[in-house]
């Protein structure tokens, strides 16, 4: 049997809090307790959870920009935190990341086109920049030409476009996004989940999605994993979660989530 | 108390709030909902006279009777913090971190109400308790970065409420809060607006908020007022196109679930195209092009509102249609 195309085992993440007195160790707090799960291609993994649950601390360490304490990421079934430098920045184009907050994500000096073929530079395939960031535009629905224009033209939506078509434009195998539609208004946000529904059917991604909005998970996610102070309080199937939540606390980001007719 | 008449605030010949009418009372809790560039911030930065001075401003607003339309910055500053207070969605932004959050709420009684120092400690003691702030008393003498997110915004209805003003407008007061908090929070504004008799005007794009918290709703689209009525009546059967685009949009964790199971997940319905530039609005009904029952007249007369029941009406060439036929 093939490894599944991303897998968590056991990840454990601590940080140090400020020192409380000179001539003692400064405390922990655990962000990210012996957290585990795996995510096939073409599958969503749900992490919900209230700020400060861990659930960032897990995608930083999924896209390797900070190792674990305990525990592995194994991409493909290769652990990514074993990697040396030069090989991880290869791997790198196959699995990429979608943050909030577009705005500031995106040089607002230069033409987003620039923008979007940045990771091909990084992995030097930059010969084929224009080329591919202008089909990466069209596949999140956006015009080719717009790879001419600068950030402050285009709406928050547009711009959101814009970071996926720079996650995508390295044709990766999962895709990371932490509170990518967050910021945005309702009906922005209807059109960005369905666009990354789309790329993942299209494409076959792997999307691990970080929402603090059990409703939104709920609309495009096929496993969920509930976080509570690093820990994770609930696992399994998003259907049979969001029907019949086990934790209280799972209760009460369903009904935080905001059903109200 | 509050009445808008015909209120429009243009910048450059195009209007970002477009002839609003809105009358506020006594205890009255209005929701408004919109989306980015609906003219909801406009409206409440109308209300308390802070529009940009590059604006152009046509209309009436009297306060307790009295014409503000024509009043000077010196009016309005007697009458703000007593009259009407206003909080923001960003309570980090709002509070001076170089001050403790006890001097930054006492601030305004000491300059509006003439109150002694230790009159003013007591007062914003008395707030932080009202307003659900634990441990007030070591509360008080901390700075904004002491407090969680929650509890910052806690002081910022405390610092709002600091002159006990007869309308309070929230602007996106739960949009930087998590879920549970955001919950608690709109509780708090509620039960203060019931307990004080005090007019709340909540102004969210989150539609559950709204729904929670208020009695009555407007939805703003482009500048206008496109429906208004009992809040749980329009969310119940909203009667304009983009009214019922902005609820068919929220996502539902569990409407998705029955065609689960390997097969194509479920879209979610969206409003086509994204809200045009000020300038770029349609000068008739200002959704069309994106609305999807649109007839040709639409993009070039502005739809009268209709009236739909005694409190309710909406805004569209369609309702109106039905009416006169």
């Amino acid at each position: 049997m093939s490894a599944p195309l991303l897998e968590a085992r056991g990840l454990t993440r601590r940080y140090a809090l400020p020192r409380q007195s000179l001539l003692r160790k400064p405390p922990q707090m655990t962000a990210v307790d012996g957290i585990s799960f795996t995510i096939e291609a073409g599958q969503t993994l749900g992490v919900v959870g209230e700020s400060g649950s861990g659930k960032s601390t897990i995608a930083r360490m999924v896209m390797a920009f900070e190792a674990p304490d305990a525990g592995q990421v194994l991409f493909r079934g290769q652990d990514l935190h074993g990697l040396k430098a030069g090989e991880l920045r290869r791997q790198r184009q196959h699995f990429q990341m979608v943050f909030q907050d577009p705005f500031g994500s995106l040089d607002p000096r230069r033409r987003v086109g620039w923008s979007i073929a940045e990771p091909l530079r990084a992995i030097g395939l930059e010969a084929d920049g224009a080329r591919r960031s202008m089909e990466a535009l069209e596949q999140v629905g956006l015009h080719p030409g717009d790879a001419e224009k600068y950030p402050h033209e285009f709406s928050g939506g547009q711009r959101q476009r814009i970071a996926i078509a720079r996650a995508i434009v390295t044709r990766p195998a999962l895709l990371v996004a932490d509170e990518a539609v967050s910021a945005l208004d309702v009906s922005v946000q209807a059109q960005i989940l369905n666009l990354l529904m789309d790329l993942q059917e299209e494409l076959g991604l792997g999307l691990l999605f970080i929402s603090h909005d059990l409703a939104v998970i709920g609309s495009i996610c096929d496993q969920l994993l509930v976080m509570q102070h690093g820990k994770a309080i609930e696992q399994g199937p998003v259907g049979q979660i969001l029907r019949t939540p086990a934790q209280p606390y799972t209760q009460s980001l369903l009904k935080a989530s905001g059903v109200f007719v | 108390m509050f009445d808008l008449q015909d209120f429009t605030v243009s910048f450059g010949g195009h209007a970002a709030l477009r002839g609003a009418s809105l009358r506020i009372d006594r205890g009255d809790r209005l929701g408004v909902v919109g989306e980015s560039g609906s003219g909801k911030s406009m409206l409440a930065l109308s209300l308390i006279g802070m529009v940009p001075e590059a604006a152009q401003l046509s209309g009436q607003l009297s306060i307790d009777g009295r014409d503000m339309s024509r009043a000077s910055e010196r009016d309005w500053q007697r009458l703000r913090a007593r009259r009407v207070a206003i909080i923001f969605q960003e309570p980090m932004a709002a509070l001076n971190p170089l001050r403790r959050v006890g001097e930054t709420v006492m601030e305004p009684m000491l300059i509006h109400e003439g109150l002694s120092q230790r009159a003013a400690e007591a007062k914003a003691l008395a707030l932080f308790e009202e307003v659900g702030i634990p441990d007030p008393a070591a509360r008080l003498r901390q700075f904004p970065h002491q407090l969680s997110g929650g509890q910052r915004q806690r002081v910022l209805i405390a610092l709002a409420l600091a002159c006990d003003p007869g309308l309070l407008i929230a602007d996106e007061p739960t949009t930087a809060l998590d879920a549970n908090v955001a919950l608690r929070i709109t509780d708090l504004l509620v039960r203060l607006a019931e307990e004080r008799e005090m007019a709340l005007v909540f102004i969210s794009h989150d539609l559950a908020a709204v729904a929670r918290a208020t009695r009555d709703i407007v939805v703003m689209y482009g500048g206008d007022m496109v429906e208004r009525g009992p809040t749980q009546e329009v969310l119940a059967g909203p009667a304009h196109p983009y009214t019922r685009g902005l609820l068919g949009a929220r996502p539902d964790p569990l409407a998705n679930m029955a065609g689960r199971g390997g097969g194509r997940r479920q879209r979610l319905p969206t409003i086509p195209g994204t809200v045009p530039l000020l300038r770029e609005l349609p000068q008739g009904c200002r959704f069309a092009g994106r609305c999807p029952v649109e007839v040709p007249q639409c993009a070039a007369r502005v739809p009268l509102a209709t009236r739909l029941g005694p409190d309710r009406s909406a805004a569209c060439h369609l309702l109106q249609a039905e009416e006169s036929a």
